[in-house]
């Protein structure tokens, strides 16, 4: 199995509570750092043995990320990010979530994209389910979702 | 057919104009509370707010978001820095608590970041004990902290709210010193604190303590304001029992607006406001909950918090 | 026995039809991705203005019996927790959906629910005043070893290892000291706008369980028509009956450790499921099928979640303190019609009182009824294809957790978590210990805080986190805790060095 890629993600989290520990201990006020400097001692600790054992080649647990699996992901999470980090506010919450949709349904559909039916369908099934969000939140919850460019 | 035109061309000159002021509002509107859902604030909130979608109100419904968190921080936070100025996001406001925490510092609004609507409420905080205490007036309570300096442990919604602010000037004007203890869950958790018995008394919202009093649960022993409360007529104020204080402590809650919202629209809002305040519905549900009402209009409410910025400076600058 | 004159008044004409829709409507909000049960209640609060308080006060108590069941429905089908309350029933209840068994999961959640719920209003009907003095024994040294004793759970949660569920665990811990600290206000590690509100459970919670499985999905890229579609199976719901009287033992712990734990204020409602869940793993002679698709898993948790209903509300029915934020919002619907909780409530308006409890416990019936009624159709949820799932849940993530606080900021803590957590499941770290973390964290500091405050005014913080009978028990249950811990570990170890000689030889 891939040891190595273990080291990656305990070395970024050994990373992390390394830096919690140094704010929790540097910050001011005392008090209000009581806690996290309780909670970042334990973290660093527990972080850095994994990372150790990582390092050892001991870490078993899991089964990491192959090529292919990271080549079908990438789309589909470069999609999601831009939806939700731009496209939701930007486009507005409706036409953003229908597009990123639609999008993740073309990229994802094993249907042929030379059919004419098989586009009509996503079009269809996108359409629905924005129908549904809306009348659920807009109607019934009445949540107020940014407007953006479109709606 | 010239009629028509016309009416047509009236009709696009009226659709072009900046669609603010007269149309305000299109669409319904939100109210941003600090505090959680089932809080006092928030319960009080969707009262007044019920009927602003009736015509002669707003004609469009208010929907209550709540942003609770960090003594109200975030929230007002929230409607400071990225809350859209377009009258379509308004807030609630708690005086002292806003104003006292901008002058202690760490967050970003001010008086100055806000325009004040209207004001609907005022709620006195009030000194409780457990219904088995042996305090039976505030007297009792001081005299024991006298003699026990700083071992006098007494519950509250948290720092720099309107509890605290009341805690600070009852050790200002009795000379004493108190073991004050801020509750992470506010005025509910502190009640609990004070009903269970761990904490030897506390502060606490009128309204709350009325209610807990009912369930024969906490005794009350004083007001924090400067006359009595029609709901406790036999409950001394805090002056009468002998200590200068004043009503800095009030809780008092309306609506605002972030800096930078139409004047046209704070106009509009400001006249419409008190009125729905007023509704009689909203009165008898407000009282049916034992919540006080105080409806204040924009400028009694400006000069108010002017007011309140001057005391609570002074106050906290002996912190 | 006072309750039975009122039960009639349930069952008018319009009391009733108030009722079903409750609980229909509480079904669908429950299910819901972000909307919590507490959102739902204070959503229909406006609803009860116009209605006699016996009648509003029929729907806020359907709604909210019958949305902690619906967080369930959402649970089980999509992964996606509608509520802290029901983490627990992922675990078993979503393997079991992909294994095709969703409709025997949800019969089973929907069974245990009404089993569990029904007990603790009958809880709620007689003992009321006994519980009202326990519910109140809990202070802050208390909750504080109660929470840590929660953590403690988390080695047992994550089936892997327990060093990385603990450390999960403490950075769930770590992320909720985020943002504004709720005693002083200052600020803490808030490195982007976002996070200056701190880290919301529920967003937080959809992001951890949801967006795992969406990437998920992705991973299998396009697949050829036909080769994913799981064969959902019917099942009767008579053998779902039988199934739960043969796991009585899970049906037991799962009832009574939500009965204990609701009625403690502040912590009950949120850790019940998980805490049942574990003590269930606990005494299970299949402890090794946990995780996998068991039907124990599911029975516990939701009969834990659902039997808390009733006694969270005694604090509040009682002594007018509310001891979860749902019943802090059902307290303002009493006080729209002017009843005051507590003795007023009983002396006065018994009426009202007991309409409203008798009303939670035939919305328990109800509820699973109309549960079993709809499992069938709502799993074939399974069959949708994979890619149409991927994008729906994504999309239901971004709504319900912006739809909690009308944030784009609570979005993207969501997605952040999310993400990361995806990469981290590679490596053997699991979301549970991370939210268990996540809602523990301030619950143990605010105590600690507080506690200390207490103490250092009083008698000095050894004698008052140390002293008292429920200390001593609690701080020896929290040993006994750590031992089972550390000897499942050993017993573990020894596993992996047989197994791995065994491999070598072969």
């Amino acid at each position: 199995m891939r040891q190595w890629q273990h080291i990656i993600p305990s070395g970024a989290i050994a990373a992390l509570g390394l830096w919690v520990c140094y704010v929790s201990f540097t910050q001011k006020p005392t008090q209000a750092f009581l806690f996290p400097r309780l909670i970042s001692s334990v973290f660093v600790i527990l972080a850095l043995w994994t990372f150790g054992r990582a390092l050892l080649g001991l870490s078993r647990a899991g089964t990491g990320i192959g090529r292919t699996m990271f080549l079908n992901i990438l789309p589909g999470l470069l999609v999601a990010a831009v939806y939700i980090f731009w496209a939701a506010e930007a486009l507005g919450f409706y036409s953003g979530s229908a597009l990123a949709f639609f999008t993740l349904l073309s990229l994802y559909d094993p249907a042929s994209h030379g059919e004419v039916k098989s586009w009509v369908r996503r079009i269809v099934i996108t359409a629905g389910f924005i129908l549904v969000m809306y009348l659920l939140f807009a109607k019934l919850l009445s949540v107020f979702t940014p407007r953006g460019l479109f709606f | 057919m010239t009629k028509i035109l016309k009416g047509l061309a009236t009709a696009l000159l009226l659709a072009a104009a900046p669609a603010a002021a007269q149309d305000y509002p299109d669409r319904p509107v939100m109210m941003m509370v600090s505090y959680g859902a089932g809080g006092a604030t928030d319960f009080q909130a969707r009262i007044v707010t019920m009927t602003a979608g009736n015509e002669d109100a707003l004609g469009q419904p208010i929907a209550i978001i709540n942003k609770p968190g960090a003594g109200g921080r975030v929230g007002w936070n929230w409607l400071a820095t990225q809350a859209e100025a377009d009258g379509y996001t308004l807030g609630a406001y708690n005086i002292p608590h806003f104003i006292a925490q901008s002058i202690e510092g760490g967050v970003e609004y001010s008086v100055d970041s806000f325009e004040p609507i209207a004001n609907w409420g005022a709620d006195p905080a009030v000194f409780i004990v457990g219904a088995d205490s042996p305090f039976n007036s505030m007297q009792d309570v001081v005299n024991w902290a006298k003699e026990n300096p700083g071992k006098l442990t007494f519950s509250g919604a948290g720092l720099f709210v309107g509890h605290h602010i009341a805690a600070l000037q009852l050790e200002a004007a009795a000379d004493v010193k108190l073991a004050y203890i801020p509750n992470n869950s506010g005025g509910a958790g502190a009640m609990k604190a004070v009903i269970a018995g761990e904490v030897m008394g506390g502060v606490n919202n009128l309204s709350d303590a009325y209610r807990a009093a009912n369930a024969g649960s906490v005794k009350i022993l004083g007001v924090f304001d400067t006359e009595r409360s029609s709901f406790l007529p036999d409950v001394p104020t805090l002056q009468e029992a002998g200590y200068d204080i004043d009503n800095a402590s009030v809780n008092y809650r309306g609506i605002m607006v972030p800096k930078g919202t139409p004047q046209e629209i704070i106009d509009k809002l400001a006249a419409v406001m008190p009125a729905m305040f007023g509704n009689p519905s909203v009165i008898k549900q407000m009282e049916a909950g034992g919540s006080p009402i105080k409806i204040m209009t924009r400028d009694e409410v400006i000069e108010m918090w002017a007011a309140r910025q001057k005391t609570l400076e002074k106050l906290l600058a002996g912190l | 026995m006072e309750f039975i004159y009122y039960f009639g008044e349930v069952f008018t004409p319009i009391s009733f039809m108030l009722l079903v829709g409750g609980t229909i409507g509480g079904l669908i909000l429950g299910a819901t991705p972000g909307l919590s049960p507490t959102m739902a209640v204070a959503l229909l609060i406006p609803f009860t203005f116009r209605l006699e308080p016996a009648h509003g006060l029929i729907l806020l108590g359907a709604a909210y019996t019958s949305t902690v069941a619906g967080g369930a429905v959402s649970a089980i089908l999509l992964k996606i927790p509608g509520a802290p309350a029901n983490i627990a029933t992922t675990l078993d209840g979503h393997t079991m959906a992909t294994q095709g068994r969703g409709a025997e999961a949800l019969q089973l959640s929907f069974l245990s629910s009404a089993a569990g719920g029904v007990f603790g209003v009958l809880l709620l009907i007689f003992l009321t005043p006994m519980l009202a003095k326990w519910a109140l024994a809990f202070g802050p040294s208390h909750l504080f070893w109660l929470a840590i004793l929660g953590v403690t759970v988390i080695g047992t949660l994550d089936t892997n290892s327990v060093v990385k569920g603990l450390l999960s665990g403490c950075m769930g811990m770590w992320l909720a000291t985020i943002g504004f600290d709720d005693i002083m206000g200052a600020q803490r590690f808030i490195v982007h706008p976002s996070l200056a509100g701190g880290i919301s459970i529920v967003p937080a919670l959809i992001g951890l369980f949801a967006i795992p499985q969406v990437l998920a999905m992705f991973a299998r890229g396009r697949q050829p028509v036909g080769s994913d579609v799981i064969a959902v199976q019917k099942h009767p719901i008579g053998k779902a009956m039988r199934e739960m009287t043969r796991r009585w033992r899970a049906l037991g712990i799962g009832t009574a450790i939500g009965s204990i734990i609701g009625l403690i204020p502040g912590i009950g409602g949120q850790i019940a499921g998980l805490v049942a869940y574990d003590q269930a793993k606990k005494f299970s002679s299949e402890r090794q099928n946990f995780g996998k698709g068991h039907s124990e898993g599911v029975i516990a948790a939701e009969s834990a979640n659902n039997a808390m209903v009733g006694p969270s509300l005694v604090p509040l029915l009682t002594l007018s303190v509310p001891g979860s934020p749902t019943a802090a919002v059902l307290l303002g619907g009493l006080l729209i019609h002017g009843i005051f909780p507590g003795s007023d409530l009983f002396d006065n308006h018994p009426d009202v009182a007991w309409t409203f409890i008798n009303s939670m416990l035939i919305g328990q019936v109800l509820m699973c009824i109309f549960g079993l009624y709809v499992a069938g159709l709502a799993a074939r949820v399974a069959q949708v294809p994979q890619y149409v799932m991927a994008a729906v849940v994504l999309g239901l993530a971004v709504f319900g957790s912006y739809s909690v606080q009308n944030s784009m900021g609570d979005v993207y803590v969501m997605a952040a978590l999310g993400i990361g957590m995806f990469f981290l499941e590679r490596f053997g770290f699991t979301a549970a210990p991370l939210v268990l973390g996540l809602i523990l964290g301030p619950i143990a500091e605010a105590n600690f805080t507080q506690g200390s405050m207490i103490a250092d005014a009083t008698d000095g913080r050894f004698s008052y986190f140390f002293g008292g009978t429920l200390n001593i028990v609690l701080i020896l249950i929290v040993i006994a805790s750590v031992a089972y811990l550390a000897w499942m570990e050993v017993l573990q170890r020894r596993q992996d060095r047989a197994d791995q000689a065994n491999e070598a030889k072969a």
